[in-house]
């Protein structure tokens, strides 16, 4: 059963349309990758799943509850659904501890105690159980970018957004952040990730969606879109990808 | 020791006339010091609100807040005080020279402190809000655990000169009337047909508004360390 399905997705600013008609779906326990060129609409694509953008049309059901509707409860459904950010989004005045436990005290009302321990539970998770007291400042990004995460699952969601979580960082840092997803996927979390990261998606995902122009151009199998990719365009961004990667 | 020594001492720091209206300066820094506190609490927490409400994006609600802003601040503190002094009972509303003076100066710092603490709130990046707002917070519970922090910090160092130079003008009460330092001075200074009164006001005002400055000073500082 999908747990994220979106139907015919549209979003424009002005007149520019950035998504004409998105399909896809995740399934649970599912690693969705979505990759594409720059300015395909992957990121608007993402950030429509939990209402940080208006779609101007089509459907979007998450756990089965439309997210569009006006009756839904929109603070109460982004609980279920986590977002990791390209540039980490760490609150900077609060330790590592807090970040992870605000959103559990201040949503969730749960006592101090009990959220402090879930959100050590989530840093452990991520391999940061030891720098619960730092402030963001004082963590690398790639550390910066498992707080986010850790941030994200503590709300137990039923699916996690990724937006181009390891664009931001150093190479050497990337494969930390990676290696937790990989982890996380071995959990049975359910995560769509928009990427960039080829060999991530080739190897990780269970699934990967080719988009540009504000549409899915193709879907498949890892396996099919990197070995056996059918349309032009997928083969012609794949091979442009194949030949900057050294 | 010559003559004209004793002269400059006999006019300005005659004890004999400084040993007795002492109490009228302690009386008038008792004045000075409540109307302060009133104008710093109640203009800050003024500003705060109307900056939130500006956060809010409205139009309807961010043009009446800006225009208040910028009328307040365009016009000096003084004429702000008389207007209100001799307009409210016009409109029915008589209030106390100590009630006007709270209110002149609390809306002239509300004005101030609305911006700077707008500026505080558009220097934190809109990925805070939305990553607060990802975790199910409400845009009140956001704008409260995550991005007031962050502005508050931004906007103290500017903040607490606007406070000191804006409690500083309490002075202006007594063009109303009101009896704090400067007017008891002032009134002292002519029964006494001596200035030493405003000698001691000068010293009154440092006693109160020093320790006030070091303090913006120590707190400038240590808001910047993070």
């Amino acid at each position: 059963m999908p747990i994220l399905e979106v139907t015919g997705l549209r979003k424009s600013y002005g007149s520019t349309e950035v998504l004409r008609g998105v399909d896809l779906h995740v399934n649970a326990g599912e690693l969705v990758c979505v990759i594409g060129p720059s300015g395909s609409g992957k990121s608007t694509m993402l950030r429509c799943c939990n209402l940080l953008e208006t779609p101007t049309g089509g459907r979007i059901l998450a756990n089965g509850h439309d997210v569009t509707s006006a009756t839904v409860d929109i603070n109460r459904l982004r609980q279920d659904i986590g977002m990791v950010f390209q540039q980490f989004n760490l609150y900077p005045h609060l330790t590592a501890l807090d970040n992870v436990s605000l959103a559990l005290r201040k949503v969730q009302r749960r006592p101090k105690a009990e959220a402090e321990a879930l959100a050590q539970v989530a840093l452990e998770q991520v391999g940061l159980g030891g720098k619960a007291r730092s402030f963001p400042a004082e963590l690398s990004g790639g550390q910066q970018q498992r707080v986010g995460i850790a941030r994200a699952v503590a709300l137990k969601p039923h699916v996690i957004l990724f937006d181009e979580p390891t664009s931001a960082l150093d190479p050497e840092l990337v494969e930390d952040v990676l290696n937790v997803m990989r982890d996380l996927r071995q959990r049975g979390m359910t995560m769509l990730v928009v990427t960039h990261e080829m060999s991530f998606a080739h190897a990780a995902a269970d699934r990967v969606v080719f988009m540009d122009g504000g549409v899915v151009v193709e879907q498949g199998s890892a396996a099919d879109m990197f070995e056996r990719p059918r349309e032009a365009r997928t083969q012609s961004f794949l091979a442009r990808y194949g030949s900057r990667r050294s | 020791m010559t003559g004209g020594d004793s002269g400059f001492f006999f006019t300005f720091f005659n004890l004999a006339v400084a040993k007795q209206y002492w109490p009228n300066i302690a009386a008038g820094m008792l004045v000075t010091v409540g109307v302060g506190i009133a104008v710093v609490v109640t203009g800050t927490v003024l500003g705060l609100w109307l900056a939130v409400v500006r956060a809010l994006g409205r139009r309807a609600l961010a043009l009446p807040i800006v225009a208040f802003a910028d009328i307040m601040r365009s016009l000096p503190p003084l004429v702000v005080l008389i207007v209100l002094y001799f307009g409210l009972p016009a409109l029915g509303l008589p209030l106390s020279a100590f009630a006007v003076t709270w209110l002149s100066l609390s809306l002239v710092l509300a004005a101030y402190a609305e911006e700077s603490i707008w500026a505080g709130i558009c220097a934190v990046p809109s990925g805070q809000l939305e990553a607060a707002r990802s975790t199910g917070m409400r845009w009140w519970q956001a704008m409260r655990w995550v991005v007031l922090p962050q502005a508050l910090r931004r906007a103290v160092p500017p903040l607490t000169n606007r406070v000191i130079s804006i409690t500083k003008n309490t002075a202006l009460g007594s063009v109303v009337a009101l009896n704090e330092i400067l007017n008891n001075a002032q009134g002292a200074s002519s029964y006494s047909g001596n200035p030493t009164p405003l000698t001691m006001a000068a010293f009154a005002y440092l006693v109160v508004f020093l320790p006030l400055v070091v303090l913006s000073r120590w707190l400038e500082q240590r808001w910047q360390r993070r």
